[in-house]
């Protein structure tokens, strides 16, 4: 139990020697004198002001009401208010106010006014002894200090005429001639003059550091202002200490040169291999060293080399020795048999890789990790769209009837495609044969420098030089009147320019020649330009194949194994070449491809691989093919040729992945109905019958045999009756067999019975309606792809199993036992959602701020009230006051008048 | 001073101002010919207003008008004051026969009236056949004159508005030559904004198209038809009248006969010999603009059921108002899903109507009460038609076949079966198996495909496009969604997809696209055949076998 409250107080009072003995007379005598009285009597007056309170109990606010169960509640182990003391608040709030508002409130309605802004005027702690002093001090200061860089009046030396940061004064005995490399000191000097400058605006702190600043270095007497002419001394004696310290250090730095210099001749001879004990270590101090120094040092030190020759020369050499790389032990020179093996390995790992690509399988890891991005849609959206998710657009980015190629019930017929030229001549140079020969032998080994075998004949002129030469001389026998160099060329009218005076034969030289003099490794910026050049060149073979005059595939043929090879340097630059293509296709002439983008589509079909389940350009080109053979228009035989092409393309894609291509089975048997001689009375299937605009049916005869298709058919249509029928039976016996070529693709398919039934009963038809009519050249094909189909069909009906597909091993009910938190705290937030939690946790301290702010702006409208009630109150006893005394003086008048009055009666 | 000039010089001067001179004379001559006739028919009209002396004036200022022959270059000026000369005369009660009158005034009033009607003959004449510029002047005057009579000659209602002058207004900005302008402005002046107008112009076309038109009028009833798109509802207050109304009228303050003469002129546009064209536009604009006209709907069944026997994409378009009419109006159509399922034929998945056809089907297949057989018969009948789709229609289909597994699961048979009779196994196992589902079957409900499986959705799984082939894919995973927003998938085209691949224009790669690794020895040509022993075999053999570089 605490002692009562009488005790307590006792006690207290002692503790704070309010009570205490008593003193003597003489000692209180002497505490008058000396004032020490006065001072104690104030410390008691604080103790026991400190007493009262403690021992107020109305000053303490106390919880009345314990919380119940500690651990419901999350403030129960929080004494909310345990110790506060309101009164006190109250007060220093009130303090406050008093400070801020009530001025506020004195000088609303006023305007102008004073502010005091004498140094030390606002701060109670100082004296007005102090203040003065202090004010004393700055002003005198100021004066002592220059004003500004133009102020004549004083004379000192500290202006000085520079250049370029050194001094031009040559009278000073501190003014060596060191200085004039010296970087630091002019640094330095800088700085001072910054500094100087700053000095005129500087207000009350930066004067302060500027005084630190002079200061520095005497600290003895730190009440002593000391007077200008020392100031300068010491600034002057302290930049001689340091301009001795560097001359020092570099002095130090010279010696230590001069003993390396000596050692300069034995490390040439140790690197030139000479002495077998190089030491590696050795080269590698003096850099050491380097990084060691201070930089400006080192600067300083380079600088001062550089002026002489033979160390200019040594530290050449340095750098150079600091970028060789060191011999490496190499490996042992592997047998035949390994490299073989090897290379089987590879090949094997690229094939399995296409695979893994071509089931649409995540590659390894550390490439395809940004797969995921490109594919998963944002789940945050409010709304998901179900179609993204496959990667399809989130709506048509294209309004329908913007194209009229849009419908696919119109279409659009184009007379553009019939071209009459028909002299493409077909002439091969035999002057790049030569090199063709040459490349061959390395293509045999298409290893990992396979980049390097189309180029080969000009090797890196550095390197081989004699080689090279002979090759040139090669070359040059060939074709006289080529150049050696070319330059890179930066877009395909430049191109174009180059290869204007060459020949069509030539190009692939002069490709050649490029790529060789243009070598990555002969410049950090080739591998740029032969990227771009890579672009030029997918541009380039469009280009040709569009021209109307066909260029010789081999020359074809050969500009696509560049690109080809150069795709494996530069696969971004040759893939948005393609993609650039590609869209053009997309957007100008999705329904009529030219002569151009069909040879395009066939390069790009031999250096990407078409067989992946996605990839960034065969992707596209397979939509551009399939769109083109599921839409367009048949209207001459030109028409039918290109579709025929663009159907064997678009089945060559799919030889190895096999994948089903629904526009392909549309489209071939729409041609074979288009060209059987008479028109299919009957629908053979669900595929969509289109006839074509002009008539292209086969007149049957005996006269004509099928030959093999040329590219030509694809633009020109011969006018010679004869020859069109040629042709005819020719698409008609190609698109058979690649019907019979498709049948061999799709045959595991599931749904082959479904796509091939229709086949056969146009094949069949057609055999009926060419039956004994033609060749048999022109017969056979058709009996032979049915003989397949039947034989396919056979063996799909004896695999034919219903569906079993979903056999999944049955989902996990979703569970929803709460998450049980270890040492949960209550006043934690154990919010998941980090972003609600955040808002949560906003909202908390908006409110509490909402609270605070409304919890002083009622106090103060309460404060305003009473500051006002007070000073009415004041107004009115003022006026009370003045009314009393006047009338009090009215009364003293009146009594005065009426006693003179009666004294004037008595008087009478 | 020309006295002074000698004779050859003025000589000269003279023919070469004769020769200068006419053109402007001319024109001043044109100007005062213009100015001169602008005062004599001011003077005609101010004699007609003064006296009935000046009556006779009518019959100069008619023949004025220039159209007797033919009314290609009328007299507008004539043809206003003549307007102004008879609004005066019908405001005045000079056309209105009084039984009391005597009988030279019987005369006059007779021969006013023929007057009138050779003016409004004249009026008639210059909407059909002269400039466009003319035309709406005179349809203007015309409509002048038109309420001037109704609103001066009692009882004219009848006689102007269903038989007499209005109808040969309506038939004149039927037939009017090059009128487009007429009818764009008769349209916009008076039909819309005048709802009498609009009422005896419902009347008025009805009675014009209960006779065989040729498409072309036809084309241009139904633009204005379909002009008039603010249908009345039942509170709507008819207060904006073009003539004074006879009270005692009803039938014009009425939604309902408004809407009766709509329906009317509807029905005799639909009833005539519509092109395959128009009846395309017509089924197309069913729902917003023809059938809210209609009291009863169900008169339109007809045109609907023909439209729909029809076939092909008319079919598609009258499905819609069908559907409409047997919710909401109880319409019996039988063999409906008959119907519905033959129209999945070849050309549907190809058709630009496929999207619109498939929001419908989705409405028409979501009832949960179907039987079972009757899905399946048409997801099977898709499954067929997407082996040969493109693919913005495969992306289409398959989701949609989802939801329909999701909400008839006794179909979902099509996707799993085990056949659980022994006897019946080891036949399979055997000789394999042929689809049960008959293609050839046009009733839904009879074409066994729920004894089918969907092998070519699985075929679809290994589609070209890899959008594609991952949708194909989801009928053979978890059905873990409840159902797919069949609306997402609708609107793709190859333009969309090849868009969605290519990208506008090239952003960065994310990783650098795989590139072959083997160099072809030969792409085009024969190059180097005789090292591999002269068999092509390399990659790319497939192209050189079929064609010849």
């Amino acid at each position: 139990m605490p002692p009562s409250q009488l005790k307590q107080l006792k006690a207290s009072l002692r503790e704070n020697g309010v009570l205490g003995p008593q003193k003597s007379k003489k000692e209180k005598r002497q505490n008058t004198k000396t004032g020490v009285g006065a001072k104690n009597r104030n410390q008691r007056e604080v103790a026991l002001q400190a007493i009262r309170d403690r021992f107020n109990p109305f000053e303490i606010k106390t919880i009345n009401k314990s919380s119940k169960f500690d651990v419901t509640t999350r403030d129960g182990n929080t004494t909310a208010g345990g110790g506060a003391r309101p009164g006190v608040t109250k007060s220093l709030g009130e303090e406050r106010r008093r400070a801020t508002l009530l001025k506020e409130m004195n000088s609303r309605n006023k305007v102008g006014g004073l502010v005091d802004r004498r140094f030390g005027e606002n701060d109670p702690t100082m004296t007005p002894e102090e203040r003065a002093a202090e004010r004393f001090a700055r002003e005198s200061q100021r004066k002592m200090r220059k004003e500004s860089m133009f102020n004549l009046e004083d004379d000192d030396d500290e202006m000085q005429l520079t250049h370029m940061g050194q001094s031009l004064s040559f009278d000073g005995p501190n003014q060596d001639d060191f200085e004039a490399g010296d970087l630091e000191d002019a640094e330095s000097d800088e700085e001072t003059s910054r500094k100087r400058k700053r000095i005129p605006d500087g207000d009350e702190d930066q004067d302060q550091d500027q005084e630190d600043f002079i200061d520095y270095g005497d600290e003895e007497q730190p009440g002593r202002k000391k007077t200008k002419a020392e100031v300068m001394k010491e600034v002057i004696a302290k930049s001689k200490f340091y301009k001795a310290e560097r001359q020092q250090a570099k002095d130090d730095d010279e010696d230590l040169r001069e003993e390396l210099d000596k050692e300069l001749p034995d490390l040439f001879e140790a690197l030139r291999g000479v002495k077998p004990a190089a030491k590696p270590a050795k080269p590698e101090a003096p850099k050491q060293d380097f990084s060691e120094m201070n930089p400006e040092r080192a600067a300083m030190l380079e600088e001062s080399q550089n002026s002489k020759d033979p160390e200019k020369e040594y530290d050449q050499r340095l750098r150079q020795m600091t970028f060789d790389q060191r011999s490496k032990p190499t490996d042992r020179t592997k047998t035949e048999e390994e490299k073989v093996e090897e290379e089987a390995e590879r090949l094997k790992k690229l094939e399995n890789d296409r695979l893994r690509r071509m089931r649409g399988e995540q590659l390894t890891d550390d490439e395809e990790d940004n797969m995921d991005e490109d594919e998963i849609p944002d789940d945050d959206e409010s709304e998901i769209d179900d179609a993204a998710h496959f990667g399809l657009p989130a709506y048509p980015t294209e309004t329908r009837p913007e194209l009229g190629v849009e419908d696919e019930d119109d279409f659009i017929i184009d007379e553009d495609l019939v071209e009459t030229d028909s002299n493409a001549s077909l002439d091969m140079g035999d002057s790049d044969m030569e090199e063709e020969e040459e490349d061959s032998s390395s293509d045999e080994s298409d290893g990992p420098d396979g980049e390097d075998e189309l180029i080969n004949g000009m090797t890196l002129p550095t390197e081989d030089s004699a080689a090279a030469s002979t090759v040139a001389e090669v070359s040059k026998e060939a074709n006289g009147k080529l150049a050696f160099t070319y330059p890179c060329p930066k877009d395909h009218e430049s191109f174009l320019g180059i290869t204007k005076s060459v020949a069509v034969e030539e190009i692939p030289t002069v490709i050649q020649r490029i790529r060789a003099l243009h070598h990555p490794r002969l410049k950090p910026g080739n591998k740029d330009k032969l990227g771009r050049f890579a672009e030029i060149l997918v541009e380039h073979v469009s280009y040709m194949g569009n021209k109307t005059e066909q260029p010789p595939f081999a020359i074809l043929e050969n500009i696509i194994r560049h690109i080809h090879s150069l795709a494996k340097t530069h696969p971004l630059n040759v893939t948005i070449a393609c993609r650039a293509q590609l869209r053009e296709i997309g957007k100008e002439r999705p329904l009529n491809l030219l002569p151009g983008d069909l040879i395009l589509l066939t390069g790009l079909s031999t250096f990407f691989p078409t067989s992946d389940h996605f990839h960034t350009t065969a992707t596209p080109a397979h939509l551009c093919l399939a769109r083109y053979l599921g839409q367009c228009t048949t209207t001459s035989l030109a028409d039918l040729a290109s579709g025929t092409f663009a159907a064997s393309l678009s089945l060559q894609y799919q030889q190895v992945s096999k994948r089903y291509m629904p526009e392909f089975v549309n489209y071939t048997l729409n041609a074979l109905c288009n060209l059987a001689p008479t028109e299919p009375a009957v629908k053979f299937g669900a595929f969509p019958y289109r006839k074509s605009q002009g008539s292209v049916q086969l007149a049957p005869s005996k006269k004509v045999t099928p030959r093999k298709l040329q590219f030509r058919d694809v633009t020109t249509t011969p006018f010679d009756p004869q020859a069109q029928e040629e042709l005819k039976i020719s698409l008609l016996t190609t698109l058979v067999s690649l019907l019979g070529s498709a049948s061999d693709i799709w045959a595991e398919k599931s749904a082959f019975t479904e796509i091939f039934t229709p086949v056969r009963a146009v094949l069949q038809y057609l055999r009926q309606s060419l039956k004994g009519k033609v060749y048999a050249a022109a017969q056979e094909p058709i009996q032979s792809t049915l003989g397949k189909i039947d034989s396919h069909l056979a063996q799909t009906r004896l695999v034919r199993r219903p569906l079993f597909l979903h056999d999944h091993k049955p989902l996990a009910i979703k569970t929803a036992i709460p998450k049980f938190e270890e040492n949960f705290n209550p006043d934690k937030h154990y919010d998941p959602d980090r972003e609600r939690a955040e808002s949560n946790r906003l909202k908390k301290e908006f409110k509490r701020e909402r609270k605070g702010a409304m919890r002083e702006l009622r106090k103060d409208a309460s404060f305003v009230a009473r500051e006002q009630l007070r000073e009415k109150k004041e107004r009115d006893a003022e006026y009370e006051k003045k009314y009393k005394r006047l009338v009090a003086e009215i009364q003293s008048q009146e009594g005065r008048a009426a006693n003179e009055y009666e004294r004037a009666r008595g008087r009478r | 001073m020309p006295a002074l000039v000698t004779d050859s010089s003025s000589k000269k001067r003279k023919s070469g101002k004769n020769a200068s001179g006419p053109s402007s004379k001319r024109r001043a001559v044109a100007e005062d010919n213009f100015a001169e006739k602008l005062s004599t028919i001011q003077e005609l009209e101010n004699q007609i207003a003064e006296s009935r002396k000046g009556y006779n004036n009518i019959a100069t200022l008619l023949s004025m008008l220039n159209v007797e022959q033919s009314a290609e270059n009328p007299e507008m000026t004539v043809a206003v004051s003549l307007c102004r000369v008879f609004s005066r005369l019908i405001a005045g009660g000079n056309l209105t026969e009084s039984s009391r009158a005597a009988e030279n005034e019987k005369i006059i009033v007779a021969w006013l009236k023929e007057r009138c009607l050779d003016y409004q003959n004249a009026l008639v004449a210059i909407m059909r056949e002269a400039d466009a510029a003319s035309q709406v002047a005179a349809l203007t005057l015309s409509m002048r004159i038109v309420k001037e009579r109704l609103a001066h000659i009692p009882g004219a209602e009848n006689n102007v508005w269903s038989t007499g002058f209005f109808k040969d207004i309506f038939a004149a900005i039927i037939e009017a030559d090059n009128g487009q302008d007429l009818q764009s402005e008769a349209v916009a002046k008076f039909v819309k904004e005048y709802e009498d107008v609009r009422y005896y112009t419902f009347t008025q076309m009805a009675d014009y198209a209960s006779t065989t038109r040729s498409p072309e009028i036809l084309e241009i009833l139904i633009k204005i038809l379909q002009t008039c798109d603010e249908v009345p509802g039942p509170e709507h207050k008819f207060e904006n009248f073009y003539a004074k109304r006879d009270t005692k009228n009803k039938r014009l303050v009425s939604a309902n006969s408004h809407r009766k003469q709509a329906q009317e002129a509807w029905l005799a546009i639909l009833r005539n010999n519509l092109s395959q064209s128009q009846r395309k536009s017509l089924l197309r604009m069913m729902v917003h603009n023809i059938e809210p006209w209609f009291n009863r709907p169900e008169l339109l069944m007809d045109f609907l059921t023909d439209s729909y026997n029809v076939g092909g994409a008319t079919s598609l378009l009258a499905l819609s108002g069908l559907f409409y009419l047997i919710q909401e109006k109880n319409l019996d159509y039988p063999q409906f899903y008959t119907k519905l399922y033959s129209l999945l034929d070849s050309e549907l998945l190809h058709s630009k109507h496929r999207s619109r056809f498939f929001r419908l089907l989705n409405t028409f297949l979501s009832s949960t009460h179907l039987p079972s057989t009757l899905v399946a018969s048409f997801i099977k009948r898709l499954a067929r038609l997407a082996l040969n789709a493109p693919p913005p229609a495969i992306v289409v289909i398959v989701p949609f076949m989802y939801n329909f597994f999701k909400n008839h699961p006794t179909t979902t048979f099509m996707m799993h079966r085990s056949i659980r009779d022994k006897d019946l196994l080891a036949q399979v196992e055997k000789e394999g198996m042929d689809d049960p589902f008959d293609p050839n079957e046009s009733d839904p409900n009879m074409t066994n495909a729920i004894e089918s499986s969907l092998w070519e959705i699985v075929t679809l799984q290994s589609h070209f496009h890899p959008n594609v082939a991952s949708i194909a894919r989801i009928i053979s995973e978890q059905f873990t969604k409840q159902a797919y927003s069949l609306e997402d998938f609708l609107d793709h085209t190859y333009a969309g997809m090849v868009t969605a691949d290519l990208g506008v224009e090239e952003r960065n790669l994310k990783k650098i696209p795989v590139v072959e690794y083997q160099i072809p020895k030969r792409i085009f040509t024969d190059r180097l055949l005789e090292e591999d022993g002269g068999v092509d075999s390399g990659p790319g053999c497939f192209m050189r076998n079929l064609w010849e570089f």
